[in-house]
């Protein structure tokens, strides 16, 4: 009798990561938007003396981490599922958790990816002050953002139908968030959408990293706030996300088929 | 022992009864095709065997285990293939088969796989180059990578032009010689004729007729003779006894007799003598489609031309 034992949850956990991280990178489109569009806004964004503020280098690499989290993934994410990918998935031992974990995991990977190398930029070129401890907050906060902005989109997904209306849907409810939140410069006026921003996930993704960046020795390296902010995120948009979550594409065949019929 | 045990299954959208009160049950190592036109409710069986849909009522066991709670053992041991091509264009035809081969625990070889799917020459191909019959041999190739114990088709050659259809009968042939049960659903009549030990013929959700080839041919009447007549001035010079054979649009001699020499014999005694080329004559017992045809009720596909 052949062996039947499955391969472990873990090791295919770390399969499908690499094959979805893999995806990702290989999509030359969004790692231009991800990757290229953020340095090229931190490098207009430098003033005369060749110096740029080190909100605008956060500023800029979340605008770069989140256009991974939460645009490209969440539109490739409804894309997978109308083309029946998703569905494929769902019909093999694949645990389900694994694929859902893995595609979050690997866009967070790929999502800090993205806002590193805005940072490097800034560090190479305008000499932004970077050091271990630096590095290891921005980190926190860069998985934390992209975690947050990738569980939010999950949960969006179950809401859009059809992979043309995806891209409308996503870019129309990023830009305002993003805008408002200070990816482009801050917004201080009128006060209530400040607040407002303060607990949507760009506003505390961009405070936090200027706060890492500007670190003095003594002080919290990373906002609680701002933590506290971003982990509700994850864990709401988890919540939504995995009642709500549609691995089959929608069937207008179907409903066709009882109009004819009624 | 059955692999599929299907009781009085029903699946209603709405007031709309998609499929309606169906039960059959396929022993372990046959290969079953179910046929019927658009809308016969042939898909919405094969998810729900499949786990994707929920039925209305009735009950459904797949290898002994009702599919909606079939674990990860349970499916690993079946394979599927569904209507429409569902694989990442981004990866090559090898990394897709490497990808989904951990999943089971006795998977084919890649090299294997690929040589029975023959695509050995394109595994290093990105999937989204390839042309549509070779995806759906990829996707076919990730059906039966897991050697399921039963494998779910739908429609596996829509669309495939006739070498690529060889090509994947060969396959499913292939895995049913290894023992594995296999469901298939096709719009082809000559599918269901190569590969199938046993045809299903739905219509309006329902079981219209569960039965052999063999047996579902021979429900189409006696042998045929048939004898096209391009020239109506000829059809106008036939002997009565034969005129009376002739179709409505004119052109097409159809004699349908038990007693085939008797017929023969009266056609080539007047083609003879009227030097007629017999060129076109065909001589044979019913086919499949005009008995499947006749079963669902739509003229043959040679009166469907000739009223054209």
């Amino acid at each position: 009798m052949p062996d039947q034992t499955l391969p472990s949850a873990a090791e295919l956990l770390l399969l499908q990561i690499r094959y979805q991280a893999r995806l990702l990178l290989a999509n030359g489109r969004a790692m231009v938007i991800g990757v290229g569009l953020p340095v090229i806004l931190l490098i207009t964004s430098a003033n005369s003396h060749g110096h740029v503020s080190r909100t605008s280098v956060a500023g800029r690499a979340v605008f770069g981490l989140t256009l991974t989290a939460w645009n490209t993934y969440g539109i490739r994410l409804v894309a997978a599922r109308e083309a029946g990918i998703l569905k494929r998935w769902r019909a093999t031992p694949l645990p389900r958790s694994c694929y859902f974990a893995a595609r979050i995991i690997a866009t967070t990977l790929v999502s800090v990816l993205a806002g590193a190398v805005t940072v490097a930029v800034a560090v190479l070129l305008y000499h932004t002050h970077l050091t271990v401890d630096i590095a290891l907050g921005l980190l926190i906060v860069f998985v934390l953002a992209a975690a947050a902005w990738a569980a939010a989109a999950t949960a969006l997904t179950a809401a859009v139908s059809t992979v043309e209306s995806a891209s409308p849907v996503f870019i129309l409810i990023y830009f305002p968030v993003v805008i408002i939140s200070g990816v482009l410069g801050t917004i201080n006026e009128p006060g209530w959408l400040h607040t407002l921003a303060r607990y949507l996930p760009a506003e505390p993704s961009i405070h936090a990293a200027t706060s890492v960046l500007r670190h003095a020795p003594g002080a919290p390296l990373v906002p609680t706030h701002d933590l506290i902010v971003l982990a509700a995120w994850v864990v709401v948009g988890l919540a939504v996300a995995l009642p709500t979550f549609r691995w089959e594409p929608h069937r207008p065949v179907q409903r066709r088929a009882a109009r004819s019929a009624a | 022992m059955d692999a599929v045990v299907v009781e009085d299954l029903t699946k209603r959208f709405g007031d709309f009864a998609a499929v309606d009160g169906v039960s059959f049950t396929v022993p372990a190592g046959q290969l079953v095709a179910v046929l019927g036109p658009n809308g016969a409710g042939k898909t919405t069986t094969l998810e729900m065997l499949e786990g994707f849909l929920a039925p209305s009522s009735g009950t459904i066991r797949i290898l002994g285990q009702e599919p909606r709670r079939g674990g990860r053992a349970w499916r690993a041991r079946v394979g599927l293939v569904l209507q429409s091509t569902s694989l990442d264009p981004e990866l090559t035809v090898r990394e897709t088969l490497e990808l989904y081969a951990p999943l089971y625990p006795q998977p084919r070889p890649v090299d294997e796989i690929l040589e029975l799917i023959d695509l050995t020459d394109d595994a290093e191909s990105k999937v989204g180059t390839l042309s549509g019959g070779q995806q759906r041999r990829v996707d076919l190739a990730i059906g039966i990578i897991g050697r399921p114990e039963i494998l779910f088709l739908d429609e596996p050659t829509t669309g495939l032009d006739p070498e690529a259809r060889r090509r994947t009968w060969a396959a499913v042939e292939n895995l049913t010689e290894e023992g594995s049960t296999v469901l298939l659903t096709t719009h082809y009549i000559d599918e269901a004729e190569r590969l199938a030990d046993r045809v299903i013929v739905l219509a309006g959700g329902r079981i219209v007729t569960d039965t052999t080839p063999a047996e579902l041919r021979a429900t189409g009447g006696p042998p045929r003779i048939r004898l096209p007549l391009p020239d109506p001035a000829r059809a106008a010079q036939l002997p009565p006894s034969l005129a009376a054979h002739l179709d409505e649009s004119g052109r097409e001699l159809l004699i349908r007799t038990d007693d085939l020499a008797a017929g023969l014999r009266e056609l080539t005694t007047w083609a003879d003598a009227e030097h007629l080329d017999l060129a076109g004559l065909e001589v044979g017992p019913p086919s499949l489609e005009d008995a499947y045809l006749a079963l669902i009720g739509e003229p043959s596909t040679t009166e469907e031309t000739h009223d054209a």
